[in-house]
């Protein structure tokens, strides 16, 4: 119970450190609702691609803050104050993890309101959506747990180059070969799913995906763990 | 005394990834706190005396040796429980006084009406908790030390570790946060300083320890490392000032001069023999700051000693 009390301690403290751009994110899907008020139903392409373009930006800004929040806390030289209690390295990391999913979770349920209240209505299933919300939290959380796997011994631009190849190389795979590389990383597979779904035909479950990302996720926190308890935090990050 | 805090045989060495080059902060250091005591770690800049606080607290880890904390090796987080920080030029995240106290209470464990009691008592030492609803951000430089002072104290720990506690502080507050170590030495605490401030480590220390180049120099009571045993001082009476070397005359007439441990003896004869009489012989007993600059290579210093140590 005290691990659980610490690591949620580190990840409210965590969304509220990053409370702007996360509020940034909620008012871009603000942007959908208006569109949807505005347009009239002859848009529901539109708007239904600028509701894929906000979840894939969700992905983009998890990648954000998994690959900074380790960095931005080293370099404000915060980390000290906080790894100086009684709080080992694996829970202060698990907290990180917990903030940005927690962020993503802000994120998709405000995206999957508006969804609901603006696409709903013009012919899209709600069951549906909110199993691609599923997938925009599963692609979120595994895209953030690379970063911050990476964010753990490089510094920003390093680890964004990392993440960016970890999960783009076996979605490149995936995309050529199919198969055994749709379980490497799925983000591919997930991107596909959401990306493909229409009015008529919303798609095919991504189940098995979601499942697979988020098992990958617990192990890349493990690694993260085991690599982040064996470096030097109060030194400059190369 | 038990030992609270050890350094054994420790090498620390820090190298920049994929550069060759290494830079080596601490060389095999050894130093033991003892319980119930105030510790004062003094050294220039770049000694290794942050490189080694960070090691205690884990933040960095030893390339050789290791080190104990009430027992436990470095790391060991429940150990910490016991332990309060304050780092230099203490970063904190910006929220209302109180709530961030609060904050670093409970991730020490405290919660319910303990955490609030203790918040406010710690608060109330650092003279904030008149401040307690502002938000940090806009601290002052003295004011955000203090704050940084209540969080490390707000668990009421057994040893404080405590980086440049008082580089920021005004002369009143200064003399406030030694109160304070004191009345917790009182307590049975024990504290760990390292500081800058000559005067302030002399006045409060049990012990001290003068660290460069990453390995300690002189390690002992203030009392003992201050009593110079090369040096002694002569007052005399009826005596020419011209006959011995650095001669001053005092208000009162005397003659006060230096003379060395070899010349002690020969020197006093010289007394005698030209019908003086001698008032004292005793020990030279330097400034803290003489000493340091002595041992850190600083202007006027004497040839460095090395790693001589003394202990108490």
């Amino acid at each position: 119970m005290k691990h659980l009390r610490l690591i949620a301690m580190i990840a409210l403290n965590f969304v509220r450190e990053q409370r702007w751009p996360i509020l940034v994110l909620q008012l871009s899907v603000l942007g959908l609702a208006a569109l949807g008020l505005l347009s009239d139903a002859r848009d529901r392409e539109d708007i239904l691609l600028t509701f894929k373009q906000l979840g894939m930006y969700g992905v983009a800004f998890s990648v954000f803050f998994g690959g900074s929040a380790i960095y931005n806390e080293r370099r404000s030289r915060r980390i000290l104050a906080v790894l100086g209690k009684a709080i080992t390295r694996r829970d202060y990391l698990s907290g990180l993890l917990l903030g940005v999913a927690l962020s993503s979770a802000l994120f998709t349920l405000m995206l999957g309101f508006t969804g609901t209240w603006i696409l709903c209505p013009l012919g899209f299933s709600f069951f549906y959506l909110w199993h691609l919300m599923e997938c925009v939290v599963a692609a979120c959380v595994m895209s953030a747990s690379v970063a911050l796997f990476f964010s753990t011994h490089l510094n920003p631009w390093m680890s964004a180059l990392f993440t960016g190849l970890t999960l783009g190389v076996p979605g490149a795979l995936a995309f050529r070969f199919g198969g055994f590389w749709e379980y490497i990383l799925p983000l591919y597979t997930l991107g596909r799913v959401f990306l493909n779904a229409s009015y008529e035909h919303p798609g095919m479950s991504a189940g098995w995906a979601i499942t697979v990302a988020l098992l990958e996720t617990v192990i890349l926190w493990a690694a993260a763990s085991w690599v982040f308890a064996r470096i030097d935090v109060a030194v400059a990050v190369d | 005394m038990p030992a609270v805090l050890e350094f054994q045989d420790i090498i620390k060495d820090y190298r920049a990834l994929f550069r060759r080059r290494t830079v080596r902060a601490l060389d095999h250091f050894t130093l033991q706190v003892e319980e119930g005591e105030i510790f004062g770690f003094l050294g220039p800049n770049g000694a290794g005396k942050t490189t080694a606080i960070h090691l205690a607290m884990a933040f960095v880890r030893p390339t050789r040796g290791h080190g104990l904390m009430f027992g436990k090796r470095f790391g060991h987080a429940a150990t910490r429980r016991r332990v309060g920080f304050l780092a230099e030029n203490v970063a904190l995240y910006h929220r209302s006084a109180e709530n961030l106290v609060r904050f670093y209470g409970a991730l020490n464990g405290l919660s319910g009406k303990t955490l609030s009691r203790r918040t406010i008592e710690a608060l109330d030492n650092v003279s904030l908790l008149h401040e307690s609803n502002r938000n940090v951000a806009k601290f002052s430089r003295g004011m955000l030390q203090r704050i940084g002072l209540a969080q490390a104290i707000v668990h009421d720990p057994d040893l404080l570790i405590l980086d440049e506690p008082t580089s920021a502080l005004d002369p009143l507050a200064r003399y406030a946060v030694r109160e304070m170590l004191l009345d917790w030495r009182r307590r049975g605490k024990t504290i760990f300083l390292s500081s800058h401030l000559l005067s302030e480590v002399e006045l409060v220390c049990d012990r001290i320890a003068v660290l460069n180049h990453g390995r300690v120099v002189r390690l002992g009571r203030p009392a003992d490392l201050l009593e110079s045993r090369e040096h002694f001082e002569v007052i005399a009476n009826g005596i020419p000032m011209d006959g011995f070397p650095g001669a001053e005359m005092q208000p009162d007439g005397r003659i006060r001069f230096l003379a060395s441990a070899a010349s002690q003896r020969a020197m006093i004869e010289r007394i005698w023999t030209q019908g003086g009489e001698i008032i004292s012989v005793s020990p030279h007993k330097r400034s803290l700051e003489d000493l340091f600059l002595e041992l850190t290579g600083g202007p006027g210093a004497e040839p460095r000693s090395s790693s001589k140590q003394e202990t108490p």
